[in-house]
């Protein structure tokens, strides 16, 4: 399976060249086209994993509540794209785990397993998502942002905000945190939360935050009626 | 102080390079990501009656907040702005411009922004009843939804209210309807803005009310 990134930076897509016998994972609504027979299951979870309740948890984790499986006999190719305008990543697992931030997770090799992991109850007060995606094994994953990409390879401590992180090497520890340092004018100031990483590893950012263009946009938007 | 405009023109935000014990002011939830090293402090965005005007009447937040670095390296910041687009940089010694509401980013030096009276012309074109003024000593980086177009003007020209960026106090904003009382509300256009007088103004490609107004009809019919 090989990730091929067209349009970028500002309107990505991702065309994946699929060989027999390959599986590729990805969100529901990501499929842009596809070339060659190609057989597609939607199931709530993958392979040999949880359940109906995993689809659950991702819909919390604002991922769409269906995984769509794409297999073939022959070779063939699926275009995928995001919601949004900005750039996709392509990361190689080689065993390693990555920590992948709600929103950003496209698809996957089917060698990638990916789980959800609850952020605690600071997560729900942060209005952000309640659960990331977890992902390990081998193989490749595509991500995707809002705005371009930029990597931070961390060694100590480094700070971003919540609505900018795409993933982080679980190498990194975490902690969530609102911007000042008490809650009222944290409250007050409409300032996010922030993440402190602490160890060494890489974290990537997205250059914009989709939470404050949608409440920005929000305020003229009409009321059902 | 080192700051650059990165991305591209579609995505831009500010890589800033602050050296020890200087600081920059940044619109409220501007930080994307940061070094540990600089410590924000919230502060009102000037007195309590100012901030409140500019919260209210300006579209700007009550709080802002103030980088500094308090570590003895150079530290970084980025900052980042809520549409995807162009950002502008611009040194002002001493003179005074305007800007649309909600496109300041950040500021260093001496800058005071003020929320000034448009009128009531303003307030029916869905501009507000203040216009945000920014003067001083220093730099001021704000951004635009889509890309810039600068353009010099000296006479009269016609901008439609919500592509209307930065313009200097030399150039006076007066209300027309786009076309007649009929057409410009079948055109949807309704009100324009027409600058008169000389000197440079910066229009905005795209505009969040424009997009807005798209979507609303798409919504709930």
């Amino acid at each position: 399976m090989r990730f091929e990134l067209q349009h970028q930076p500002s309107s990505t897509i991702a065309v994946c060249n699929l060989e027999p016998k390959e599986t590729l994972v990805s969100e529901g609504g990501a499929l842009m086209a596809l070339k060659g027979t190609v057989s597609v299951n939607t199931t709530t979870h993958q392979k040999g994993s949880g359940g109906v309740l995993s689809g659950v948890k991702r819909l919390l984790s604002s991922e769409s509540f269906f995984l769509n499986q794409y297999q073939t006999t022959q070779s063939a190719q699926v275009w995928l794209c995001s919601a949004l305008p900005g750039d996709m990543l392509v990361k190689k697992l080689n065993g390693e785990k990555l920590v992948i931030a709600g929103g950003s997770f496209v698809a996957c090799d089917s060698n990638v397993h990916i789980d959800l992991e609850w952020q605690g109850l600071k997560s729900i007060l942060s209005g952000e998502s309640l659960f990331w995606i977890k992902a390990k094994g081998q193989g490749d994953l595509l991500l995707n942002s809002f705005g371009f990409i930029y990597p931070v390879h961390v060694d100590g401590e480094y700070i971003v905000d919540t609505g900018h992180i795409v993933a982080f090497e679980e190498t990194l520890q975490f902690n969530i945190s609102t911007a000042s340092k008490n809650w009222l004018q944290a409250y007050l100031s409409g300032e996010g939360f922030i993440c402190r990483f602490k160890g060494k590893g890489t974290v990537w950012c997205q250059s914009h935050n989709p939470k404050s263009y949608g409440q920005e946009l929000t305020s003229y938007l009409k009321p059902r009626g | 102080m080192n700051v650059k405009e990165v991305g591209s023109s579609a995505f831009q935000i500010l890589e800033c390079e602050l050296n020890p014990k200087e600081s920059i002011t940044v619109e409220s939830g501007a930080m994307a990501s940061q070094d540990v090293g600089l410590v924000p402090t919230t502060v009102m965005n000037g007195t309590f009656f100012q901030a409140l005007a500019l919260k209210f009447f300006g579209g700007e937040s009550f709080f802002i907040n103030h980088f500094l670095n308090v570590s003895a390296k150079v530290q970084k910041i980025h900052i980042s702005q809520t549409t995807p687009g162009d950002i502008q940089c611009r040194k002002l010694e001493g003179e005074e411009i305007f800007l649309e509401a909600g496109s300041f980013i950040a500021r260093a030096g001496d800058i005071k922004i003020k929320t000034k009276w448009a009128g009531f012309k303003n307030f029916i074109a869905g501009e507000g009843l203040f216009k945000l003024s920014f003067k001083g000593h220093g730099t001021i980086w704000y951004g635009c939804y889509g890309a810039v177009i600068e353009k010099e003007i000296n006479g009269t020209y016609i901008v439609d209210s919500g592509h209307l960026l930065m313009w200097p106090p030399t150039i006076n904003l007066k209300l027309k309807l786009a076309g007649g009382l009929i057409d410009s509300f079948l055109s949807k256009e309704g009100f324009v803005l027409q600058l008169e007088g000389k000197g440079k103004v910066q229009l905005q490609t795209r505009s969040v009310k424009g997009l807005a107004q798209w979507l609303n009809t798409r919504f709930w019919r």
